[in-house]
């Protein structure tokens, strides 16, 4: 007897720790939204190559973006058309490069590469492999007079500035100001710039510069995420790191999303033996649900996410288990009422089932058709108690006098355009019979008020349940953590070893309380 | 509220939780249910226990039993009829004798063969037994009841329910019919339960709806020490049912016929909890009492002297 109830606390606990470890993994490492209508804008990021073929052995190469611990793509797709794709891993960079390879192509030829992403912010932190390299000095090599140059400037650079930060400031501030705002050190960039360098050779001597002080620096490609556009141009941008934090130089206005897809000076795509290549970059944006997202996790963790829930089935069961999920939730209301409260209902779970009727028809009508239909079909009882009929025969004219009944509410209603009549359909008629012959046997049996009593009982507790099982949050909480089932079972063995007294009982023996 | 709930925790008083739990569940093993649940089986063992019930006068299992009930039913001074695995009380019918080629029930409407056949075939179907399973109707004795409790009955027949705990009789109620049970000692039904002294057999005060009463609502008379006949014989009664059922915990009905005595009209393995209310205390610290003492009692004899000395 004792340890019966301690073994039922024990697996009541286990059970309720599983489930809830579970959601706890989901909800916080997964990110899992814990609502249901959180949305985020997942983005489809395409690279498109057209050409055209010479003849002769081809080789194209492009750098594709790098999944890591930190970030993932798991639905990457690649169109290769007839040529060979390797991919190719850059060793320190941690670029990773698509390589396409046809020995004799002709004509027009198309490659492609599309992934799905949800894109970085200033704040995303930058990979781990940057962040966490030895901070080193490297030294600027180039010819004596550019050298000296550097050498001199950084100098300057360094005397006016008081540490890294400042430092780096100014660099970048004297990298990348006109010549006009920048008179002092503008002979300087226009020596160490060659002619006709953009962009890149700025953001390559701010690297150097920030490199010859052993600040951490590379320069980054991508894109930005900000418009939906066919024909997008590639950006470029510095990242550096000092003293534990993140710093991104974006020589153009700053984006608030932007999708990093290389690093280093190389340009994107490059082709030998193709003429005329046309890079075209598209993006589209997808708004999409947060737990869409979530559930593409990749690894393991995310795997095991998949594992617990419905994402794999096809969207039709899906569809049927979003309502069976909440079932288990009415359900325990129901226990929670029965053995808490001690509330009196017709039949077990009869009130749960009627719950999951008024789901068609929604609550008042619900209540209404519920009330509507015991109410004739227990006039149609007493009349057939008259008749001295059998059980089952008897129910079973209960019965169809009952879909006779929700068939003449259909026709009415729709002949009065009311979309109710419609929705009546799925009203379980074998539990409303049974109902009724419960009732009718309660009322016979104890007297017409214990009947009826019992009979707002049930519809109490249906519309408890039914208010429960189709809230929003519990739908959405109980198909997405499908674990939490097992938290309910918890709480319904906790509450099967409840021996104190039900609050009804409470005034029931209210006589003995003094 | 908590209050409350602490004052009855306090009293000793459980719930029905408790006594699902507690003794109902970890005291009646399932398989001996049967026992009490089949009415029928109740009469044979009871038999061979050597308690008496109510002589049966013929079972009714199907359709072709059913012509013999013209045979069955053929005792001028009325019969019983009802359902072998009937709860509550459900489903009874109670004919007190023959009327004009018709038959006279209990509550004084007139009655025919036809809807004694209905009746029958309703319980033969199942509709007044626990989960619906097919049952079977019993025809048998209609007890003449003891003029004893007369006075503070209205119509029906008056009962004594002895709760037993592994063989110790634990809290005794006389159950009494009221014209609001219509006749029927069911206290739900409104019928009035007034605990009794185990040791003497005396009514203690009583009660009805859950509230103390003083006096039948009917006929007015007081319902307190009222000495209750053959009272060691229905202890031991009460408690030889242990040996018969092998269950822990059941609630034994009996009813005091006037020629026959105490009679065992059936057992009851869910045995309510507003007897504590009739008694007026708590059930839990009687049954704890009970539970230790129980241990050393071999027969029947001993354990209904310790009933004696339990309050």
């Amino acid at each position: 007897m004792k340890i019966n109830l301690r073994h039922a606390t024990i697996l009541g606990l286990v059970l309720i720790v599983a489930g809830a470890v579970i959601f706890l993994i989901k909800s916080s490492v997964l990110h899992y939204p814990l609502s249901p209508g959180e949305r985020t804008t997942l983005w489809d990021f395409e690279l498109y190559l057209e050409f055209e073929g010479r003849n002769e052995p081809a080789r194209i190469e492009a750098y594709i973006p790098a999944g890591d611990v930190e970030r993932a793509f798991p639905q990457e797709e690649f169109y290769n058309g007839s040529f060979g794709l390797s991919l190719i891993g850059e060793n320190g960079t941690r670029n990773r490069k698509a390589v396409w390879t046809y020995r004799y192509p002709a004509d027009k030829k198309v490659l492609r590469y599309a992934v799905q992403t949800l894109g970085e912010t200033q704040s995303t932190p930058l990979p781990l492999a940057f962040r966490e390299s030895e901070p080193q000095i490297i030294p600027f090599e180039a010819d004596e007079v550019k050298r000296q140059a550097f050498i001199v400037w950084s100098g300057n650079l360094r005397q006016r500035s008081a540490d890294d930060q400042s430092f780096a400031d100014l660099a970048l501030k004297s990298v990348f100001e006109t010549r006009a705002d920048n008179e002092q050190y503008a002979d300087e960039v226009a020596a160490l710039l060659d002619e006709g360098e953009g962009v890149v050779g700025r953001l390559v001597l701010a690297q150097q510069l920030l490199q010859s002080q052993g600040v951490p620096a590379r320069i980054a490609g991508g894109v930005y995420l900000s418009d939906e556009r066919r024909r997008l141009e590639t950006r470029r941008w510095l990242e550096y790191h000092i003293d534990g934090e993140d710093f991104r130089f974006f020589p153009s206005d700053a984006p608030d999303r932007f999708f990093t897809i290389w690093y280093g000076p190389r340009p994107l795509v490059s082709a030998d033996g193709v003429d005329d290549l046309d890079v075209q970059i598209a993006l589209r944006s997808l708004d999409t649900s947060a737990s869409a997202v979530a559930a593409n996790t990749p690894g393991p963790l995310g795997d095991f996410g998949r594992a617990v829930g419905f994402g794999a089935l096809p969207l039709t069961t899906q569809l049927v288990y979003q309502v069976l999920i909440t079932i288990p939730v009415g359900i325990t209301i129901l226990v929670f009422l029965r053995q808490f409260i001690g509330f009196k209902t017709l039949g077990t779970f009869m009130p749960v089932l009627i719950g999951i009727a008024f789901r068609e028809t929604a609550l008042l009508n619900g209540v209404l058709l519920f009330t509507l239909l015991v109410a004739l079909g227990l006039t149609l009882r007493f009349y057939l108690e008259r008749l001295h009929l059998l059980l089952v025969p008897r129910l079973a004219v209960v019965l169809i006098f009952i879909v006779m009944t929700m068939a003449g509410i259909t026709v009415l209603m729709t002949g009065a355009n009311q979309a109710i009549g419609l929705s009546i359909s799925l009203f379980p008629m074998v539990i409303l019979t049974m109902t009724i012959e419960r009732m009718s046997i309660v009322w016979e049996e104890s007297s017409a008020s214990e009947a009826i009593k019992q009979g707002f009982g049930s519809l109490a507790v249906a519309a408890i349940t039914y208010l429960a099982m189709t809230n929003s949050y519990v739908e959405y909480l109980m198909y997405q953590f499908p674990e939490l089932l097992l938290v309910l079972m918890g709480l319904c063995v906790l509450m099967g070893r409840y021996t104190g007294l039900r609050l009804m009982e409470l005034w029931r023996f209210r006589a003995l309380a003094n | 509220m908590f209050r409350t709930y602490q004052a009855l925790k306090r009293n000793g008083v459980i719930g029905i939780n408790e006594r699902n739990v507690r003794f109902v569940n970890s005291l009646n093993a399932r398989k001996f249910l049967i026992r009490v649940d089949d009415k029928e089986l109740t009469k044979l063992l009871a038999k061979d226990a050597g308690i008496p019930t109510p002589e049966l006068y013929g079972v009714i299992k199907n359709a072709r039993d059913m012509r013999r009930l013209a045979e069955f039913i053929d005792h001028s001074d009325g019969f019983v009829i009802k359902p072998a695995m009937g709860s509550q009380g459900k489903g009874i019918m109670v004919v007190d004798g023959p009327l004009k080629g018709g038959w006279r029930l209990s509550s004084g409407r007139r009655t025919d063969l036809e809807a004694m056949k209905y009746q029958i075939n309703n319980m033969l179907s199942g509709m007044y037994s626990l989960g619906g399973q097919p049952d079977k109707a019993l025809i048998e004795y209609r007890v003449k009841f003891d003029d004893v409790f007369g006075q503070v009955s209205y119509k029906g027949v008056p009962d004594i329910r002895v709760i037993v705990l592994k063989g110790v009789p634990v809290f005794a109620m006389l159950r009494l019919p009221t014209a609001e049970s219509d006749g029927k000692a069911n206290l739900h039904k409104g019928g009035v339960g007034a605990g009794i002294d185990l040791a003497t057999g005396r009514t203690k005060r009583a009660m009805q709806h859950d509230q103390f009463v003083e006096i039948h609502p009917d006929t007015g008379y007081p319902l307190e020490d009222i000495q209750t006949p053959y009272w060691g014989d229905i202890l031991l009664m009460a408690a030889k049912s242990y040996e018969m059922t092998e269950l822990g915990y059941v609630g034994v009905d009996i009813v005091l016929d006037r020629d026959k005595g105490p009679l065992l009209l059936e057992l009851n393995a869910r045995p309510g909890i507003s007897i504590q209310i009739a008694n007026r205390v708590g059930l839990r610290f009687v049954l704890d009492k009970a539970e230790a003492l129980g241990r050393e009692a071999r027969t029947p004899e001993e354990r209904v002297e310790i009933a004696k000395t339990l309050c």
